[in-house]
């Protein structure tokens, strides 16, 4: 039965549905509505867990991460500078194996002071070690945020659920929540293996001299690797318990025959659905990368099938070099017959809204003999003089 | 090799794998050094060793650890004047032990309690020593013969075995039943005696020399030493040695309204109480010093400071550094005499020399002066062994230059100490070499290691506490037998052994235990080979010297390692 | 003794040893010790989470490790916070296990400052000990907030313009105090007894905790490996290390100093304070400094002992035979 939620609440709605006994946060927007709904539902009595509303984001993923070791199961949730600030614990906590969920409110990163929207705090913790899962909607939030446990669980890793600040936090939809028997179902209790305790005191957090530190590395990497497969298991596990379709690690949607594709993260795939279905005359096929890390190679290649244009849409900058998502697909494109060539645009930086009208401005640059990134709706009018010839016009 | 692990986790306690003790370049050892007491001890006691037993709570330990050297502790306990305690490294904190109470009251103990002497019954085989003289010495020595597995009768003059003990010390010092307890428990322990029996009258040298496999001679010094002033001599002269004997044999002494006592050892304060206690008025006149801290042994009066102050107590007069100009005589009979000043002092040689002070003469009027400027060796049935100055020249190993089977000690020995505890450790010697001797082994004694001193403790780890004074009968009501001395109570006896430094032993305080920062040393519910109670872990000591420079008592010290570094293995 | 039954002493201690044999520390480390004697005292029911600093360097060189309880290692700056998550955890699973949080002085006072302060603020059930090692020893001697005012290190060395550190060592105790947490104290390792008290008492506390324990680091300090006790007893003795116990922020019991020991007894032996041992008046205007800084702890805490005490800076190392120890 469908019930209009907001984002932030549906959300902690799912959170409390998994029972985790420590959730620590630090307010910072847009993240703030989650935890607020989550200290409520402690505060009513419906969630039994230990919030712990500690005096930074640093302490923040580090408390989870305690309790964590400590043998139970525990998540935060941040945004923007908040992802800086714990940037240093999200090595840390992957580099341990150790399994925790984060819901990251996505948000632009200051300098220049923005609270709204992009991905460039997600981004920019990448190489972190974590799992990082893109939500489209508000539905695919709370079924992440379920999966999300099960796979940090399964893989000994920490997931990053990224959900688009405001656009899905702030916005009421539609959407249905499982009900606490179909998650009980689904999501074992916590169980750590590597748990502290008195009677088997392992010792985790060691110096590791160069001997071994490669061979850590390689192990992390191999788990992250190995990580698709716990994702496409969970997706489709809880597609069949909920009844709902789940694309798992990349969404195509439109039709074979489609030459154009447009690839996005996040709610802007939403955006070009509604587009599409208003500049229906070119087909095009629209992709959702919803699992970053690990990067589904596979998979993407199997979504890019016919492709000979593919537009690589993204909410976030690499200044001084290519797109980072963009560079990623090219990459993983690279080679295989009848590859498509890779647009890469940068839109939507800093909360500026992607309208309907974003889309056909997409299809004509298609046509640029030389594709290169650029940020596809800058306005030049407020760039000094000198820099207008530098940024990207629209076609 | 080692297989990686999720997040490079690590198991317990496997930094055992990992031997630190390649690092080290100078290992810690437990070693036990000399502690002064036992340096001091003429007896060859090692107090520490019976003041830890009896911290332990452990009496008959600490009383068989103590007859292992001395087999007279409630003797000596009383009569001593006990030299340990003047080592003493605790005197130097705050006051030395009270060994000799400790002592006393184990010696006690033991005959209360019937504790048996921890003596082997000798081989059928066994060869025999014979023992001349009943007195400390050779009762010491047929005692360790026999704890050796050899055989001693001892012989004596006298019905009863004791020799100076029951001759010439004073019952209020050293109580008759004390004396015979003790001496009839160690003769009841194995050791035959036979008494009324004089050298060179009821049997020979020779008849010894075939009849057993060796001899020890402890005679004692049984004559009174010569004493004039400038040739001249009272005609009434009774040498101290006499008066004493008579009074202890007899319970006279001569009616003397004031008398004067020529010396400065046991036998002059002991003459000079039993005088004062007559109601005379008594002085003593001695070259030595008043002993006390800074006073070297050579130049201090040779009896014990606590005589020597009850002696004051009870009225006696002593006149140190003082020596006789002149006799004044009446006719033959002493009136006075003429004191001088003067002082021992210490010449290029080495040795010491009388200095009268010209000026400081003074005349004490006296009708009576009574020498106590010691004994000489009564040479009935042994005369040709004697030296030219009348005593036996026997070496550290007690045995008489160029006789192969007779040795001698005691008082009667050259360079004698002079005291009780002297004599028994001379006993003690004695049996040592005679058992190598009929062994067919060298005897041999090595230099005296230096005892601890007082810097190689760490005094940080010591808490000052007061001293266990006996309680001494009141000058007034010292009469006859009565013992002065009271003695401890077994809790003050305990107290005193738990503020024993335990110098160069021991002190299981845990300290090296507890500051080890690398886990190296491991301890011992049960003591471990040689008494330790705590393990040197070598393969993980890095030889930082923390235990040793922390440990309280220096049972610690640092050797340098002479193995190239690496791994290695414990000792 | 052969290695079996060297093992198997080693595996029968009349103690717990949560911490083995087989680490790297320095030799004489004062760290080392004070982690032990923390572990002795508070049992195998814990469970630690220790800040990077040489403790943990030395302790756990993978595959190795010297714990034989559970223990994380997770970052500088956040073992106060990673012990918080630890106690909540445990706290909901209802098990009763302590969550010790082991740091330096630079995971306390300086970069793990803001951790602490939030995990005592929110009244964790945690117990935070500090080594006091007085500089960053494990990258090199640098100063921290805790180096004492004078001293030489790396970054603050005493050279013609200046005479070591310039600024005063951090008064963390009255800070720490200062969240109202029912217990704070000093210790040091020179007085294992008291600290093992202390650990106990702290331990027993339902809520948070903090111990500042001395301890020297021969190689940070410039002496021996021998002295590390007898260079921490004197920092208590000079009064520069006041031994003091506070509930809720109010002083509840200090160690009286029997015999108040001269400040330049307890800097002599230390290369770190060869300077001011120089022919120079600015080291005697400095030593005079140092003096009057122990001078003022002995009135703040009114530390000089009226009679002898058996608690006292002389009577609390007192050994007994048998390893009886009264404090």
């Amino acid at each position: 039965m469908p019930q209009a939620l907001e984002g932030s609440q549906a959300i902690a709605r799912a959170v409390a549905l998994c029972q985790p006994q420590v959730v620590a946060a630090y307010p910072i927007t847009p993240q703030t509505h989650i935890v607020e709904h989550i200290a409520s539902l402690v505060a009513d009595g419906r969630l039994r867990c230990e919030l712990v509303s500690v005096e930074s984001e640093f302490s923040a993923a580090s408390v989870v991460l305690g309790a964590a070791c400590a043998g139970s199961r525990a998540y935060t949730a941040t945004a923007s500078q908040g992802i800086l600030l714990m940037s240093e614990v999200l090595f840390n906590i992957s580099g341990l194996r150790v399994p925790l969920v984060m819901t990251c409110a996505n948000r632009a990163v200051s300098a220049p002071l923005s609270i709204w929207n992009d991905q460039q705090d997600s981004m920019a913790v990448r190489d972190a070690g974590w799992i990082q899962l893109y939500c489209a909607d508000n539905q695919e939030a709370v079924d992440t945020t379920i999966q999300a446990f099960r796979i940090a669980e399964r893989c000994e890793l920490p997931v990053m659920v990224c959900v688009d600040g405001f656009t899905l936090t702030h916005t009421l939809e539609p959407l249905e929540l499982p009900s606490q028997d179909m998650v009980d179902g689904f999501l074992p209790p916590y169980r750590f293996v590597r748990a502290l305790d008195p009677l088997a005191p392992i010792s985790m957090g060691t110096l590791v001299g160069p001997e071994y530190f490669t061979e850590v590395r390689q192990m992390h990497h191999e788990a992250l690797l190995a990580a698709e497969k716990e994702i496409v298991a969970a997706a489709a596990d809880w597609s069949a318990a909920c009844g709902r379709e789940l694309a798992p690690l990349v969404r195509a949607d439109g039709p074979p025959e489609a030459r154009i594709g447009i690839l996005t993260l996040g709610s802007v795939f939403g955006t070009l659905q509604d587009a599409r279905e208003r500049f229906a005359d070119t087909p095009v096929r629209l992709l959702h990368l919803r699992s970053f890390r690990p990067f589904p190679v596979e998979a993407l290649r199997a979504a890019c099938q016919g492709l000979s244009e593919l537009v690589v849409l993204e909410r976030a900058l690499a200044p001084g070099a290519d797109g980072i998502v963009g560079t990623e697909v090219r990459s993983a494109l690279m080679g295989i017959d009848g590859a498509p060539r890779v647009h890469n645009f940068a839109v939507g930086l800093g909360g500026r809204d992607v309208p309907l009208s974003i889309y056909p401005r997409l299809l004509a640059a298609i046509h640029e003999p030389h594709p290169r990134m650029g940020t596809i709706d800058i306005d030049p009018r407020y760039l000094p003089p000198k820099a207008r010839a530098t940024g990207e016009t629209p076609p | 090799m080692p297989i990686m692990t999720p997040g490079a986790f690590a198991y317990p306690g496997t930094s055992l794998d990992f031997r630190t003790g390649s690092w080290r370049t100078a290992r810690p050892v437990y070693q036990v050094r000399p502690s002064p007491c036992h340096a001091a001890c003429p007896a060859g006691e090692n107090p520490r060793d019976y003041l830890a037993r009896m911290a332990e709570a452990n009496p008959r330990a600490a009383w068989e650890t103590l007859v292992a050297f001395n087999p007279l502790p409630a003797i000596t306990g009383r009569v001593c004047e006990h030299p340990c305690e003047s080592a003493c490294n605790r005197g130097q904190f705050d006051a030395a032990i009270a060994i000799h109470n400790v002592e006393r009251w184990l010696g006690d103990e033991a005959v209360r309690a019937a504790w048996d002497y921890p003596l082997p019954a000798p081989a059928a085989e066994a060869p025999e020593v014979a023992v001349v003289g009943a007195g400390p010495a050779g009762l010491s020595c047929a005692y360790h013969l026999l704890r050796l597995g050899i055989r001693a009768t001892v012989i004596d003059r006298l019905p009863e075995a004791g020799g100076t003990l029951r001759t010439a010390l004073p019952c209020y010092r050293l109580p008759r039943e004390v004396l015979d307890a003790e001496i009839g428990r160690l003769l009841a322990a194995g050791i035959p005696f036979v008494g009324r029996t004089r050298l060179g009258q009821h049997v020979s040298l020779a008849e010894l020399s075939q009849d057993y496999a060796a001899v020890f001679l402890a005679p004692g010094r049984q004559q009174p030493r010569r004493w004039d002033v400038d040739g001249r001599t009272p005609k009434d002269l009774h040498p101290a040695l006499t008066l004493l004997q008579d009074w202890v044999a007899l319970d006279a002494v001569p009616a003397i309204h004031s008398a004067l006592i020529v010396g400065g050892g046991n036998s002059a304060i002991d003459m000079a109480r039993v005088l004062a206690r007559t109601g005379a008025e008594v002085h003593l006149v001695t070259h030595d010093a008043m002993p006390g801290p800074g006073v070297s042994r050579d130049v201090a009066m040779k009896a014990a400071p606590r005589d020597i102050d009850q002696a004051i107590e009870e009225g006696v007069t002593i006149h140190v550094e003082h020596g006789i100009r002149r006799l004044i005589l009446r006719g033959e009979k002493v009136v006075g005499v003429e004191l001088v000043r003067l002082k021992k002092l210490l010449r290029g040689d080495g040795r010491y020399e009388v200095v009268p002070f010209e000026g400081t003469e003074t005349v004490l009027h006296v009708d009576q002066v009574i020498p106590a400027v010691g004994q000489v060796v009564d040479a009935d049935g042994m005369g040709s062994l004697l030296s030219e100055n009348g005593f036996f020249a026997a070496g550290e190993d007690m045995r008489l230059p160029g006789r192969d089977a007779i040795y001698a000690g005691g008082d009667a020995r050259e360079r004698a100490w002079g005291t009780v505890s002297g004599a028994v450790g001379d006993g003690r010697k004695a049996a040592l070499a005679l058992h190598a001797h009929l062994s067919g082994r060298r005897y041999e004694t090595g230099p005296a290691p230096r005892p601890m001193a007082i810097a190689d403790l760490n005094l940080n780890y010591f808490e000052r506490a007061p001293r266990a004074e006996e309680t001494l009968l009141p000058p007034g009501l010292r009469q006859g037998c009565a013992e002065i001395a009271a003695g401890l109570s077994p809790e003050k006896v305990g107290a005193e052994a738990q503020r024993c430094f335990s110098c160069g032993d021991c002190l299981a305080c845990d300290n090296c235990w507890t500051l080890c920062p690398d886990q190296a040393v491991l301890k011992s519910r049960a003591p471990l080979a040689e008494g330790a109670r705590y393990h040197i872990d070598y393969d993980y000591c890095k030889g930082c010297g923390l235990c040793a420079h922390e440990c309280p008592a220096g049972y610690i010290v640092m050797e340098a390692e002479s193995r190239p570094a690496g791994r290695q293995q414990g000792p | 003794m052969t290695t079996e039954t060297l093992h198997d002493l080693r595996g029968d201690q009349p103690r717990f040893q949560g911490l083995e044999a087989g680490h790297r520390a320095c030799q004489g480390c004062g760290q080392a010790l004070a982690a032990r004697l923390t572990l002795e005292a508070a049992g195998p029911d814990v469970v630690l989470a220790n800040a990077t600093g040489c403790l943990e360097v030395f302790t756990t060189a993978w595959p190795d490790s010297a714990w034989r309880v559970p223990w994380l290692h997770s970052l500088f700056a956040n073992a106060a916070s990673v012990a918080a998550g630890m106690e909540a955890a445990l706290k909901m699973q209802g098990r009763d296990v302590k969550v010790i949080a082991l740091a330096g002085d630079g995971g306390t006072f300086d970069i793990g400052f803001q951790a602490l302060s939030g995990m005592l603020e929110r009244g964790h059930n945690v117990l935070f000990v500090c080594y006091d090692n007085e500089g960053y020893m494990n990258t090199g001697v640098q100063r921290s907030s805790s180096t004492p005012h004078a001293a030489a290190t790396t970054t603050s060395p005493a050279g013609v313009a200046r005479i070591g550190k310039r600024h005063l060592k951090k008064d963390i105790l009255s800070i720490v105090a200062a969240h109202h947490i029912p217990y704070a104290a000093t210790a040091s390792v020179a007085y294992p007894t008291d600290l093992r008290k202390k650990v106990r008492r702290a331990i027993q506390v339902d809520g948070p905790s903090f111990l500042q324990v001395h301890a020297p680091c021969p190689l940070g300090w410039g002496h021996g490996g021998e002295l590390s006790i007898e260079v921490a007893r004197l920092a208590v003795q000079t009064g520069l290390f006041p031994l003091i116990e506070l509930e809720r922020d109010v002083l509840i019991g200090a160690m009286p100093i029997r015999r108040v020991r001269g400040i330049k007894d307890y800097l002599r032996p230390q290369g770190r304070f060869r300077h001011l041992f120089a022919d120079d008046p600015r080291a005697r205007e400095e030593l005079a400094h140092l003096q009057a800084l122990a001078d003022h702890n002995i009135e703040v805490y009114g530390l000089r002992g009226d009679r002898p005490d058996t608690l006292d800076s002389e009577g609390a190392d007192t050994v007994h035979r048998g390893g009886r120890h009264f404090a």
